[in-house]
């Protein structure tokens, strides 16, 4: 009886270690887009700048992944025989939208503005890591709670520490 | 540790670390896609708000509201601070309103009966063939020649909707479009009518007000205009530095307005209109009226003296001799009358009394007082019509005239009482459509369901009434797109008229003229959007208040979208009509209200009121109002009886007990509530729940009171009169409970409520400056 309550306590500590060592080590950072669409043409090749097509990272809580108008706006035009953009057209051509798999998933019980954040002047690679240079984007930063706190206390943010700061 | 457990713990651990793993894998966070906009509307910004102004159609007050609309939902509403009327705040029905547009139980397309009628059983069908129906219906019915068997059944709707309906109806060839709605106040605005010539309800101007004594009007719930007149009373109280005006509310169920009153007066029900005559007789006696006709109302007034009204209301003589002397020498002062008080069988006896109390102390035209609202400014739409009620629609059923029925967001079978037998009367109607949104009792009897758009999804537009003492025009506009197979009702109208043209067209090239003039350029517009818009363009062309500031059209819709309406500005108009004696003489009240049924076999009072948030039944079908605490007895979730705590005594009762409550009409079952504000010889039931229809939130919850009240109208009003029956109360065997926020009503020494002694109060103040 007694090894049997043992085994049970080892097993739910050792779910949940294993829970933590797939979150933290083994989740997929950078998963299979639809489109292998990549940022090292369009950011770092073309210099094209982040918020060209994130258009809301700057008024509101959302950066914005771009419509597929804005898309298609160059690729009418460029490198219209590339596998990758002819998939492209085949989403405008059906009227969907593509969909993205997204990289950068916070809890629904976190509140996080990209708009503060940009106001006060952070560069997006300092979370988002030197996109320009990923063909297939990878989360680079851990996006825990004590990650947002390092930053918040390091660069005295006011009220940086304020549980109602994000979780309202 | 022997090494074989040790083994055994590291399997353990193992399997663990490994299922942890692959749970980890296997379960994907939620929303963990991104999808783009294809092509982005223009006005949408994703996490950020767009706010839109347009009118609250929870009630009939009209208040202005802005809805927070974000990626195309509605989220959030709020009063709209331009408007007059809301004033920048908003009552709990409005605040749920988003939950009448996500209801999980709005009908979602055309449905045609196909069971028994009342049955509920129903199969989709499309507009298509449900406009056909209709339109064939109407046809038919003009081809027989009897157009005005078509009754129309509307909310009392003031604004270019009406119009609109009220064309349509004519045009058709039937005088016969009524509107209903069971708080619609026509006991007051009959009494308005008849005492002062007004053709609108006047603006109560509690704000500016000094001295306000209430006569059963429950303000700060349900009554008139709830918002603004909370925020008047707030006015009242807190307004300006140093006033705090007085508030003195008479009635035998302490309601909410009575519970922040400085006096609460428990006159004996029915009596409270002789109240306000025995202040008017001593005002008047006292010589302190300074108007005409002084010798007339001494004279009529004679039969009300304090000494003989203390008799039969049980307000002390003293008292009310008091009340009269600060009523009349605080300046402004304000009489109001509502509620209970029209309720009774001489309600508008009651109204009348109040209104010659104002008449008295000089309160009718002055800030602070009464003051009148300008008729209806843009176009001329008739007055009332008191003469028709909701029994011409159960007599029209029961003598054959009535051929198709049309309602559109009224459920009379809820909020009549079972003794006027609408039900029955309506089960002879050849043909029954109804324009809802809900399958309530009403739209469940019908033949063909044509559900119409929320009021967050629609055009329309309202001139407040009662208004500020100055015209109120509110836009109604689309929030948000609609979100199920719905229609406008106004398109469905235009639609209508579209369909037996065309009907005309047909039978005009057969050689015969069967139908009405439908080719009116009214109704030749693609939709009510276009309508709206156009009538409109016609008043800014006309009136030139509106054309002054914006001499575009474009320029002047586009304001009027914005702020959410037009109203002038500038100060309201003060000069008020007088009351006269001729007019009033034939409405004195004979003694108190009449009750139905015997004292011995029934010896309480009955008393209905509109739960605060359900109002006439129509929130029940909302969670958020259902689980809003009534603001009295902190009860969620369903009905209740409130019983004075030495009565329960007497009758055995303890709180939350299943009582009977039987009147000579029927009876009905809910928890007892131990209420200390009510009379030990009242009762009281509060009307919205116990719905039979009316989807899962409200199906089967609580108990209506309208089950057991006798079917009696005001004559001349043609008002039904709620407060109008005695009853027994009694202890039910039946199973039951009742869901409360508060546990107990004793403080236990928790210092919940302080209190301090005037004198000690000064003393404090004192030590303080």
């Amino acid at each position: 009886m007694k090894n049997l309550v043992i085994s049970a306590v080892v097993f739910f500590v050792t779910f949940g270690i294993g829970y933590g060592i797939n979150e933290a080590y083994l989740a997929d950072r950078a998963p299979a887009q639809p489109i292998e669409f990549s940022h090292t043409i369009h950011a770092g090749d073309n210099s094209i700048p982040c918020m060209y097509c994130h258009i809301y990272a700057k008024r509101s809580r959302h950066a914005g992944v771009p419509n597929v108008q804005r898309c298609m706006g160059c690729h009418k035009i460029i490198k219209t025989d590339s596998p990758e953009v002819i998939k492209l057209v085949g989403y405008w051509d059906k009227k969907e939208p593509i969909p993205w798999v997204k990289v950068h998933n916070l809890p629904d019980h976190v509140y996080f503005p990209h708009k503060r954040h940009i106001r006060a002047g952070l560069e997006c690679k300092e979370c988002h890591g030197d996109v320009a240079s990923m063909s297939r984007v990878k989360r680079v930063s851990p996006l825990k709670m004590g990650w947002c706190l390092k930053c918040h206390t390091k660069k005295k943010v006011e009220n940086g520490r304020d549980c109602w700061t994000c979780h309202i | 540790m022997k090494r074989r457990d040790f083994i055994k713990y590291l399997g353990a651990g193992g399997i663990g670390t490994a299922m942890g793993i692959f749970f980890g894998k296997n379960t994907k966070p939620p929303g963990a896609k991104l999808i783009p906009y294809l092509v982005p509307p223009e006005e949408i910004v994703p996490g950020v708000g767009a706010w839109y102004s347009t009118l609250c159609a929870q009630c009939g007050a009209g208040c202005g509201i802005i809805v927070k609309v974000m990626a195309g939902r509605a989220k959030k509403i709020e009063g709209n601070p331009l408007h007059p009327v809301s004033r920048g705040r908003l009552c709990a029905m409005g605040q749920a309103a988003p939950q009448g547009l996500y209801n999980p139980d709005r009908i979602k397309g055309p449905l045609k009966r196909a069971g028994s009628r009342g049955s509920e059983s129903f199969m989709e069908v499309s507009w298509e063939e449900a406009l056909r129906t209709l339109a064939e219906n109407l046809a038919g019915l003009k081809v027989k020649g009897s157009a005005e068997g078509l009754y129309v059944l509307a909310p009392p709707l003031r604004g270019h909707l009406d119009a609109l309906i009220r064309d349509f109806t004519a045009t058709f060839g039937s005088p016969n479009y009524l509107p209903y709605d069971l708080f619609d106040n026509r006991n007051l605005a009959f009494a308005n009518a008849v005492s002062m010539g007004m053709e609108s309800l006047p603006h109560y101007d509690i704000e500016n007000t000094r001295y306000l004594v209430s006569f059963g009007a429950d303000f700060s719930s349900t009554w008139l205009s709830p918002v603004n007149l909370s925020y008047g009373y707030g006015q009242m109280r807190q307004g300006s530095p140093g006033v705090r005006g007085t508030l003195v509310q008479v009635e035998p169920r302490m309601s909410l307005t009575g519970a922040n009153a400085d006096e609460w007066v428990p006159a004996r029900p029915g009596t409270e209109g002789l109240v306000a005559l025995a202040m008017a007789h001593v005002i008047v006696a006292e010589g302190r009226y300074r108007g005409r006709e002084a010798r007339q109302w001494r004279s009529l007034l004679e039969a009300f003296s304090p000494v003989e009204v203390a008799k039969v209301s049980e307000v002390e003589e003293k008292r009310i001799e008091r009340l009269a002397h600060e009523f009349a020498s605080t300046r402004p002062s304000l009489a109001i009358g509502g509620d209970v008080l029209s309720g009774y069988t001489d309600g508008v006896s009651g109204l009348v009394a109040v209104n010659i109390l104002n008449h008295v102390a000089g309160n009718i035209g002055v800030k602070g007082g009464v003051v009148p609202n300008p008729v209806d400014p843009f176009f001329s739409a008739p007055g009332r019509d008191f003469t028709r009620s909701i029994s011409t629609v159960r007599d029209a059923a029961e003598s054959g005239a009535l051929k198709t029925l049309l309602t559109y967001n009224a459920n009379p079978l809820f909020t009549t009482p079972d003794n006027l037998r609408l039900r029955e009367s309506l089960d002879k109607v050849p043909f029954m459509a109804s324009l809802s949104s809900f399958m309530d009792e009403t739209t469940a009897m019908a033949d063909l369901v044509l559900p119409v758009h929320h009021f967050l999804e629609d055009w329309a537009d309202d001139f407040c009434s009662p208004s500020v003492g100055k015209p109120v025009a509110t836009i109604m506009q689309p929030a948000v797109s609609p979100k199920y197979n719905t229609m406008g009702a106004g398109d469905v109208f235009l639609e209508l008229a579209r369909r037996l043209r065309h009907e005309r067209e047909k039978a005009l090239s057969g050689g015969t003229e069967i139908l009405g003039e439908f080719m009116d350029e009214r109704f030749s517009v693609k939709d009510f959007q276009e309508h709206l818009k156009r009538s409109w363009r016609e008043l800014h062309a006309k009136d030139r208040r509106l054309s002054g500031g914006n001499p575009t059209f474009e320029g002047f819709w586009n304001r009027l979208l914005k702020d959410g309406g037009w109203w002038p500005e500038g100060a309201p108009m003060e000069k008020g009509p007088a009351v006269r004696v001729k007019d009033v003489a034939a409405y004195m009240p004979k003694g108190a209200s009449m009750f139905e049924g015997e004292e011995a076999k029934h010896p309480f009072y009955l008393m209905v009121y509109p739960q605060a948030g359900l109002l006439d039944g129509r929130g029940a079908n909302s969670p958020w109002l259902q689980e809003l605490p009534d603001p009295m007895t902190s009860v969620v979730w369903g009905s209740w009886v409130e019983i004075n705590p030495a009565t329960a005594m007497k009758l055995g009762i303890k709180e939350g007990e299943m009582v009977t409550v039987e009147s000579p009409y029927g009876k009905i079952d809910a928890p007892a509530y131990l209420y200390p504000g009510i009379r030990p010889d009242t009762v009281a039931v509060p009307i919205g729940q116990g719905h039979r229809s009316y989807g899962r939130y409200a199906k089967e919850t609580g108990a209506n009171p309208m089950d057991i009240l006798p079917s009696l109208q005001d004559k001349g009003s043609g008002a039904l009169s709620l407060n109008s029956t005695r009853v027994n109360v009694s202890r039910s065997p039946k199973p039951g409970w009742m869901v409360k926020i508060e546990a107990t009503k004793k403080e236990y020494g928790r210092e919940i409520v302080q209190t301090v002694t005037p004198e000690e109060f000064e003393r404090m103040n004192k030590e303080a400056t």
